[in-house]
């Protein structure tokens, strides 16, 4: 048997299972309608519990919304264990990633963006010269008169 | 027992391919949304959604319109695998024409964006961050234009006493309209800006100074009501906390406005106008947005195109390994507008 009759043979096998299905797709598409709004109720007058609660709240929501769709839609939840080789290392240095901004986030924060203002203003950067050819301008306008 | 040698993953190589690009995909997008968040959460001031005309239900319908998509994907895959091909193919025309939408609402939104200035740089771009002397100069500039141009249009009879507008081929009422328009930019100069320009010459840096040139920027562009945005705005214009003289600007949200609403400025009432603007944080805003949604946008575009290449095969069953690598890139298109939604138009 050859290397493609193997594969070909899983592919198959796969078909074989019974997964998926048209109800079972549906119901997720229902979970993520419900899911979508949910996020979007936390941004009307009537969510209780305030602006971080919020933020974090429609994090999990949007995680969750991203799992149903690499779950179902994208087959994970069925595939064979090759799925760790190529989603772990990803996910692993996507997520090192964004812990690795955290400090600098955490930094700023902290400051409370008042006082923050303060410090960066003091030593910012100056603001945009005038243009070489308006200095020009004004340099003949005060030499002739 | 013999074992076999599997040179490699037990799937077909295009799948491989496919989500190798995939976790490649992961990591360009958390980079992307990673610099998003550590900009916008240590940005001073950020524009409220409003400020940067952000419609919330315009993003959720797109938000539904792409899960709507992702599910037309998998059942097309479904009915390929039956060898049901038309029915497949329908699928995939009902997606393709979902990933239409999804554009087109874009474009729409990008069209608001662009209609009040808002781009990610000059020369097209109007937003400034603080209302100072740099500010005012652009204002004034933009002033002397306008003057030039409506004075170029009025024509050189135009200040001559007896000037018959009947002589010339244009109307009555676009001389009328000249003249408004005229009038009104020497009220703008006379009323905010050079009071501001007077004071802040008198005293540089002066609190009266300060507080004229966020009337200036206020009157051409009022900000979304609310204390929070008040704080930023003050914070970013030098102030401990926002000048009480504004707080008919800033804070109090009058009668009848709704949630989150903000008054009609000179800009919005004379969009000929196109003075420059102050959204405190608005040049970062329209950076990093304009980046994300535009990434995303080419990643819609490009799966319409394998859409658009698939719908000329038959889809029977042995075109169901690209169906599923061409869905797979899909659902991911459809997993990053899932966390880019919230982050751009709720946070």
């Amino acid at each position: 048997m050859t290397h493609h009759d193997e594969i070909d043979r899983a592919g198959h096998d796969a078909e074989y299972h019974e997964h998926g299905g048209v109800g079972k797709y549906l119901l997720v598409f229902l979970a993520l309608c419900v899911l979508t709004s949910m996020s979007f109720f936390t941004y009307s007058s009537y969510w209780p519990f305030g602006k971080h609660a919020a933020w974090a709240f429609m994090m999990a929501v949007s995680c969750t919304k991203a799992m149903l769709v690499v779950m179902f839609f994208m087959h994970l939840m069925w595939e064979a264990n090759w799925k760790w080789i190529l989603t772990v290392p990803a996910s692993f240095m996507s997520v090192f990633l964004m812990w690795m901004l955290v400090p600098d986030v955490g930094m700023r924060q902290n400051n409370g963006y008042a006082r923050y203002s303060r410090e960066r203003l003091a030593f910012a950067a100056d603001p945009p010269k005038v243009e070489k050819s308006e200095v020009k301008a004004l340099e003949l306008e005060e030499a002739g008169h | 027992m013999k074992f076999k040698y599997h040179p490699g993953l037990p799937i077909p190589n295009g799948k491989t391919c496919v989500w190798l690009f995939l976790s490649t995909e992961i990591m360009f997008f958390a980079g992307l949304i990673g610099t998003y968040i550590v900009l916008r959460f240590g940005a001073i001031a950020w524009p409220r959604p409003h400020d940067v005309h952000l419609s919330e239900p315009i993003g959720a319908f797109n938000t539904f319109v792409l899960i709507c998509s992702s599910v037309s994907v998998v059942l097309a895959l479904e009915a390929a695998k039956k060898s049901r091909a038309g029915e497949a193919k329908g699928w995939i025309l009902v997606t393709f024409l979902l990933g239409c939408v999804f554009l087109g609402v874009k474009m729409y939104e990008y069209q608001a964006k662009f209609a009040h200035g808002l781009y990610p740089q000059s020369p097209h771009g109007l937003v400034y961050d603080k209302a100072d002397i740099y500010y005012g100069a652009a204002v004034r500039k933009r002033l002397l234009a306008l003057k030039t141009e409506i004075g170029a249009n009025l024509g050189p009879s135009a200040g001559v006493s007896g000037f018959d507008a009947a002589v010339s081929s244009r109307s009555a009422q676009y001389y009328e309209e000249q003249q408004r328009r005229m009038t009104l930019v020497d009220e703008i100069s006379r009323d905010y800006l050079e009071p501001a320009e007077k004071a802040t010459r008198d005293d540089p840096d002066s609190y009266d100074g300060r507080i004229l040139f966020l009337k200036l920027a206020f009157a051409i562009y009022p900000p979304q009501y609310g204390a929070e945005g008040a704080e930023q705005t003050a914070a970013v214009n030098g102030f401990e906390k926002p000048p009480i003289q504004l707080a008919a600007y800033m804070v109090e949200e009058p009668e009848g406005a709704g949630h989150g609403e903000h008054a009609e400025g000179l800009n919005d009432k004379n969009p000929w106008l196109r003075l420059p603007i102050m959204i405190p944080g608005g040049a970062l805003w329209t950076s990093t947005y304009f980046l994300l949604t535009g990434f995303h946008a080419i990643h819609v575009i490009v799966g319409l195109i394998a859409f658009a290449l698939l719908m000329l095969a038959t889809l029977d069953h042995t075109k169901s390994g690209v169906i599923e690598n061409v869905g797979l890139y899909w659902h991911f298109v459809d997993l990053v507008w899932i966390f880019l939604f919230p982050l751009l138009y709720l946070f």
